[in-house]
């Protein structure tokens, strides 16, 4: 529980940079947890800069960084650790209110949407771990819970409900498949998802190392070769032997998801 | 796959990524977050500050409350988080809470079950109790109904058994008084026998006795009479009628011996004279009686029998009185001599033996007693007969006697024994015997005469009689047979020549009993009956009609009559208690 409150509770600094033509650079510093989505935590942001520009050039606001749109249905931890791991903090984001860019980013005119994200990424991580049946037994208010809980930033709350969905039968020895995503970043596949049993069929936990090797086999390193690329959870390097199983109980975000990050190491 | 070592590496190893991890995620921190918290914090204060003031300054008080509701806006949503959260963790308590109770009541119905069960049984116990406790009263009810009848019993039992007692001892002081008086009597007469003997002994020791014995005067026998009887008791074999061996040393001689002899007591009634076989006395000739010599009361009843001795000088009667009274004839007078008794109903029929010393009667309490003639108590009771005995006679045998009886038996006695020989069942009613040779011949009610072999007892001959028979008799030489029959008539059988039959009936002759006895004189030339009128009937063989007829003598009528074998006398006794003692002198 140590580790939830390390990983959840530990925000990041982000710093929302405003560039815009006409106005003079406005610079608003900010905390944001790594685990939340950005429409939840920017209203702040938004409240700010509306307070410089005149109402009629507001639109839909966006975020990018060095050129490339921010996706919003990324958990905040996803999005900095591909983007930005390795510079220096804070992170600087730029925030626009025009030109919305339809090809790269889903529109998200409210939290509702973010809500409906959420929940249909539990209920798959559900589906994958225990054939859905967890989340059909929670009713609405459970629902609402966890939504509230993340929105909130009340650990106690969110962790109340999620508890249920991290159970599993003690004969199966873990979920029924681990739900993860790994993100790359050179690559056009936006995220690799596949199916992957926690335990092999002779009873050996199968561990981070086994993942990799199945799924993205160059981001390991051979032996006698020079590390090429980081594994990044949640910003940090877990050892190749972690078992999958602790990690997506563990080490999962709050949509139940182990999100993986294989970024190049830096040359410099 | 070693689990144990699997764990224990992994558990190593778990340790090794754990702590890895924790660290990395500890630095990661340090970096990204801790750095800049502190910073951020005051930078955002300024920032509201600068918010707050620009809006003072500009005048405007909108940005500010639309600050305070959207902060307020969010506290209210954190505590509505907050309020679900309570309601969900109070949700799961209720749940908890609502399983319990679930569980107690289904303990409490449980338990109600249980107890309405246990009542239940309770109440069929209690009425089980009740039902025994009923059933326990009526047992005991029937107890003591059964306890009083028990004891009533037992009371009544104890007085019948005092009762009982009472009784016998009643009867076993009668017993013992009849006892004494038995005995008291026979001490009478033994002693008076006894002085008699004594007296007689010193008279014979005194004088000298000359007995002349004459055949044609028994009765002067009688002018010595103390001797005589002795005579009489002692030698009576030898003083036969019409054998006058008489020499009176040896008679008195044996007389003595006599005496001693009978000292002797037993129940022996043999004696050495008795054994002699006697010969038959033959009367030269019978008289018709004409008158009477002598009219005496002779029973306190009615007499039913009456017989002379083979000697002529005893007469015996008997009669309903139970006694036979012996009478010694002298001198054309009958006087009392004896009286036996011992029988205890009357008399119906008496005879003498041959030797004249004993005397057999028939009696109706269905025995036949046996006299010795100076013992007043007889010496044999021949019991046997179911009913009364009508006759009793001495056959031919000595020491058997033939007795016939209304049970329809003729039986045969021994008299040393005293017991019924030999029985021959008849058909009818045995009225009358009489003995010849080897011969019985017995009268019955159903008009027959029958002829019994004595030596066998079984009939040979059956004879017709015109009616009820009611007496026979025996000519002296055994050939002629009389009968005398209910419808007034007398018969005359030959015995050989059975079809040889006369009848003899008179006028006024009216037969008085069943048992009115009718002799044939002992010359057999006359017949004698004795009417119901109380006349005397004689009829004469030969011509066979009425000879003569003596009435005025008897008022009732005549049951027997007896002619002596001298032909003296004539003896007729009736109903009315007389007996009238005839002559022709």
């Amino acid at each position: 529980m140590l580790l939830h409150r390390l990983v959840a509770v530990s925000p990041m600094l982000l710093c929302a940079c405003f560039c815009l033509v006409s106005f003079p650079p406005n610079l608003l510093q900010l905390l944001l947890p790594r685990v939340s989505y950005l429409p939840v935590v920017t209203d702040k942001v938004k409240k700010h800069f509306l307070k410089v520009m005149r109402p009629e050039d507001v639109e839909e606001m966006w975020f990018e960084y060095e050129g490339t749109p921010l996706k919003w249905h990324y958990p905040i931890g996803v999005l900095f650790d591909l983007h930005a791991s390795n510079t220096v903090l804070p992170w600087n984001i730029t925030v626009h209110f025009k030109n919305f860019p339809d090809q790269d980013l889903l529109h998200c005119p409210s939290n509702s949407i973010v809500e409906a994200h959420f929940m249909s990424s539990i209920k798959e991580a559900d589906s994958l771990k225990h054939k859905s049946q967890v989340v059909n037994d929670m009713q609405k208010k459970d629902h609402k819970q966890l939504w509230m809980g993340l929105q909130n930033d009340k650990f106690d709350q969110f962790w109340a409900m999620n508890r249920k969905l991290m159970e599993y039968p003690t004969e199966d020895g873990g979920f029924r498949y681990i739900p993860f995503r790994i993100y790359q970043t050179l690559s056009d596949r936006p995220f690799i998802q596949k199916l992957f049993r926690p335990v092999s069929p002779d009873c050996n936990a199968h561990t981070l190392g086994d993942l990799l090797k199945e799924m993205y086999p160059d981001a390991l390193t051979n032996d006698g070769e020079q590390k090429r690329y980081q594994v990044l959870i949640h910003g940090i390097e877990p050892l190749l032997e972690t078992p999958l199983q602790w990690l997506s109980e563990h080490l999962s975000h709050p949509d139940n998801f182990l999100h993986i990050c294989v970024v190049p190491v830096p040359t410099d | 796959m070693d689990p144990g070592g699997a764990s224990r590496r992994s558990s190593r190893s778990a340790e090794t990524w754990r702590g890895h991890i924790i660290q990395q995620l500890k630095h990661r921190d340090r970096i990204q977050s801790a750095m800049f918290r502190d910073l951020i914090r005051f930078y955002t204060g300024l920032l509201e500050k600068t918010s707050l003031t620009k809006g003072f300054l500009s005048g405007s008080g909108r940005p500010p409350a639309e600050s305070c509701a959207r902060s307020s806006l969010q506290q209210l949503k954190k505590t509505t988080g907050e309020l679900a959260y309570k309601v969900w963790e109070l949700q799961q308590q209720i749940t908890v809470k609502e399983c319990d109770l679930q569980e107690l009541q289904t303990r409490l119905q449980k338990e109600g079950g249980r107890l309405a069960e246990a009542s239940e049984a309770k109440r069929a116990l209690r009425d089980e109790v009740e039902q025994v406790r009923q059933k326990n009263k009526t047992l005991k009810a029937a107890y003591d109904a059964l306890l009083q009848r028990q004891r009533e019993a037992e009371s009544k039992l104890r007085e019948e058994k005092e009762k009982e007692e009472r009784v016998l001892e009643d009867m076993m002081h009668q017993k013992k008084q009849a006892a004494a008086r038995m005995n008291h009597r026979n001490e009478r007469r033994s002693r008076a026998r006894q002085a008699t003997v004594q007296k007689q002994l010193q008279t014979a020791a005194r004088s000298k006795v000359i007995v002349d014995s004459s055949p044609s005067t028994p009765t002067s026998r009688s002018t010595s009479p103390k001797p005589e009887d002795q005579d009489k008791s002692g030698g009576r074999g030898a003083t036969r009628l019409f054998r006058s061996a008489s020499a009176s040393s040896p008679r008195f001689f044996s007389s003595i011996r006599e005496m001693f002899d009978r000292k002797r007591r037993g129940h022996s009634v043999r004696s050495l004279e008795e054994d002699l076989p006697f010969p038959v006395g033959i009367c030269l000739s019978a008289r018709v009686p004409v008158r009477p010599l002598q009219v005496l009361e002779a029973h306190e009843q009615g007499i039913n029998a009456v017989r002379f001795s083979f000697g002529s000088d005893l007469l015996a009667t008997g009669g309903t009185d139970r006694v036979i009274k012996l009478w010694d004839v002298r001198a054309g007078s009958l006087t009392h001599r004896a009286t036996l008794d011992g029988s205890t109903e009357g008399i119906t029929c008496v005879e003498f033996d041959h030797t004249g010393r004993r005397i057999l009667a028939a009696s109706h309490n269905k025995s036949a007693l046996l006299w010795r003639l100076d013992d007043s108590v007889p010496k044999v009771t021949l019991t046997g007969h179911s009913r009364k005995v009508t006759a009793a006679r001495f056959t031919c045998v000595p020491h058997q006697v033939v007795t016939g009886s209304t049970d329809r038996t003729v039986r045969l006695w021994d008299l040393n024994r005293a017991a019924c020989v030999q029985q021959g069942e008849v058909a009818s009613f045995c009225s009358d015997l009489v003995c010849s040779d080897s011969r019985i011949i017995s009268g019955h009610f159903d008009c027959k005469i029958r002829v019994w072999d004595s030596r066998t007892v079984s009939c040979v001959q059956e004879l017709p009689s015109q009616g009820r028979v009611t007496s026979l008799d025996l000519s002296s030489d055994r050939r002629q047979l009389l009968s005398c029959c209910r419808d007034d008539c007398l018969q005359l059988l030959d015995l050989r020549w059975t079809n040889d039959r006369m009848c003899f009936r008179a006028d006024g002759f009216k037969c008085g009993g069943d048992s009115t006895k009718a002799v044939i004189s002992p010359d057999g030339c006359y017949l004698a009956a004795g009417s119901a009128d109380g006349a005397v009937y004689i009829w004469n063989v030969s011509t066979g009609g009425l000879e003569a007829r003596l009435p005025d003598q008897h008022s009732s009528s005549i049951t027997a009559v007896s002619w002596s074998l001298s032909g003296e006398h004539f003896v007729s006794v009736d109903r009315s208690r007389r007996a009238v003692l005839w002559s022709d002198i």
